[in-house]
């Protein structure tokens, strides 16, 4: 297999074709400390792309419940047991945090999917390690995820009263996703057609309809489980990341390149999507003012779900801080120690930046600070904090300012005349 | 989770596994919900609708867990810091002939953050 620059993993990795990179590539950053399951992403998705019949089952955008959850249902400990399994105690990182665009999170060890499929007795034509869940782990997203099964002695029966189940007690946390539109797709790398591409303006992945044969390697392949097979058209389908949407096409943005339809839709504000820029080697181009380039790799609160798996996601999460490091550093990598502080102990700056999640659905190129006068010293929870009547400006495509935000409460004079109005 | 009871013998078939836990997390869950919120903008009143409203689930798990008044001095102390300033979001004034090209949503120039609920 050719080799490729993985910058998340700080290695070359095995791949099965050369490396090609968009113009730009799609990305985004959830932050999950504000997630708080209410479920509209995936609702805003089913409704604008898998509302069909034979679609009943697909769910592009999904929220599930961690540790417990998953859709399909337990596609993580799965994947991670067959890597396991194919590495036996190989799977570790070694090396420290760093500044560098390329490796930040030390280097991995132990095997992608692609380099575990080379080593295993698979058929000769399975490029990758994978799996293929059955109809049961599909047809019930989020079924058990918080709660446990039935009363405790009665089997294969949901307990009628639902509100009476016991809850998990010790910690959970709800896990957004869609497509993470990888730099090194599992389901492109899979397909025997190759029906599925990146589109080299906005490195989202799609799967050409007309060439697709239902043989479903991409849903084995695909580790996040984000192709699904459709029964009725006997093809497979996955998110295309909204992209009429991206490329400024729908009809409610004039021409403007918005947001997803999960972003927008986003009660929690946990969203921020955008277009990374690229070096030649994949790396992220400097891109000092993007707010996604800061959030990934200035202020590194933002981390890779699973970059273990090798694909080198292009979707990124700020973890929650109450969760035990030794579980999150399984998903998001050893950076996460690092993250959690940051995010626990925002600066100056990164408090502005969270300040432009899901203030506008246009997509924000370029953000700017105005620095404001110290508005509040003293203590929170035992350390010393100070507030700033900061100002973030967001920029569009073409430099327009799109919007700012300012902690300024604003002033309205009523009118003598008119009394109720402003 | 599976539907039957699991086989011993069947590999696929998920168990129940351990995780380690910290009896804190909750309260833990609760601060990091109530700070986020509270540096978006929201207010005291706000913020305890999304503790209280079972359809925010995690939230609503730890108000269950912890009570409503603790929940409330979880509130009241976030707020003491985040809650100083309120956040207002301003879009810059159309420009001359460019009124019709985007209309995104119903906003005003002026907007107080987080008005979805």
């Amino acid at each position: 297999m050719p080799k490729v620059n993985n910058w998340q993993l700080g290695r070359e990795m095995s791949y099965p074709y050369e490396a090609r990179f968009p113009e730009r590539q799609f990305a985004f950053v959830f932050n999950i400390n504000r997630c708080i399951a209410c479920q509209s992403c995936t609702m805003a998705c089913k409704s604008t792309w898998t509302f069909s019949k034979g679609q009943e089952h697909m769910w592009w955008a999904n929220v599930e419940t961690k540790p417990y959850g998953g859709y399909p249902q337990s596609w993580d400990v799965k994947i991670l047991r067959k890597l396991d399994e194919a590495n036996p105690d190989g799977q570790y990182w070694e090396g420290k945090n760093s500044d560098k665009t390329f490796g930040p999170y030390g280097e991995f060890k132990g095997k992608t999917i692609f380099e575990a499929a080379e080593t295993r007795f698979e058929p000769e034509s399975s490029r990758v390690l994978g799996y293929l869940p059955s109809d049961e782990e599909w047809n019930s997203p989020n079924i058990y995820e918080d709660n446990p099964l039935g009363k405790p002695g009665v089997k294969n029966q949901l307990d009628q009263k639902g509100t009476e189940l016991p809850a998990h007690d010790v910690w959970f946390f709800y896990l957004a996703r869609i497509c993470n539109h990888c730099s090194y797709p599992g389901c492109l790398a899979a397909c025997p057609r190759k029906a599925i591409y990146k589109r080299p303006e906005d490195g989202i992945v799609l799967i050409d309809q007309k060439e697709c044969r239902g043989y479903r390697k991409c849903v084995e392949a695909c580790p996040y489980k984000k192709s699904i097979y459709r029964g009725n058209t006997r093809v497979s389908e996955k998110c295309i990341g909204c992209y009429p949407r991206v490329e400024g096409k729908d009809p409610e943005s004039g021409g403007v390149p918005m947001e997803t339809r999960c972003m927008a839709a986003c009660i929690g504000q946990i969203r921020l999507q955008g277009l990374a820029q690229l070096n030649e080697d994949g790396t992220w181009a400097e891109d000092r003012q993007n707010p996604l380039y800061y959030l990934v790799h200035e202020a590194k609160v933002a981390l890779p779900l699973y970059p273990q798996l090798g694909t080198q996601p292009n979707g990124y999460y700020i973890p929650p801080r109450w969760v035990p490091h030794a579980y999150l550093e399984q998903m998001f990598g050893p950076g996460v120690g690092r993250a959690v502080e940051r995010s626990k102990h925002p600066d100056r700056e990164l408090l502005c930046v969270l300040q432009l999640f899901r203030r506008d659905n246009r997509i924000i190129f370029r953000y700017e600070i105005e620095e404001g006068p110290k508005i509040y010293e003293g203590s929170y929870r035992g350390r010393d904090v100070t507030l700033y009547n900061d100002t973030v400006i967001a920029f569009g495509h073409d430099g327009r300012e799109l919007f700012r935000t300012t902690v300024e409460e604003p002033l309205y004079v009523r009118s003598n005349v008119h009394a109720n109005s402003i | 989770m599976p539907y039957g009871e699991p086989h011993p013998e069947d590999p696929h078939e998920l168990r129940g596994v351990t995780v380690p836990g910290d009896a804190e997390s909750m309260r833990e869950m609760a601060y990091t919900f109530a700070e986020e919120f509270a540096a978006l903008g929201f207010d005291q009143e706000r913020l305890l609708r999304i503790f209280r409203l079972p359809g925010y689930a995690g939230a609503h798990r730890a108000y269950r867990a912890l009570g409503e008044i603790e929940i409330q001095r979880i509130v009241r102390e976030s707020l003491e810091f985040w809650g100083r300033c309120r956040i207002v979001v301003r879009e810059p004034a159309p420009e001359q002939g460019s009124g019709d090209l985007i209309q995104i949503g119903s906003r005003s120039a002026g907007r107080s953050s987080g008005s979805e609920d």
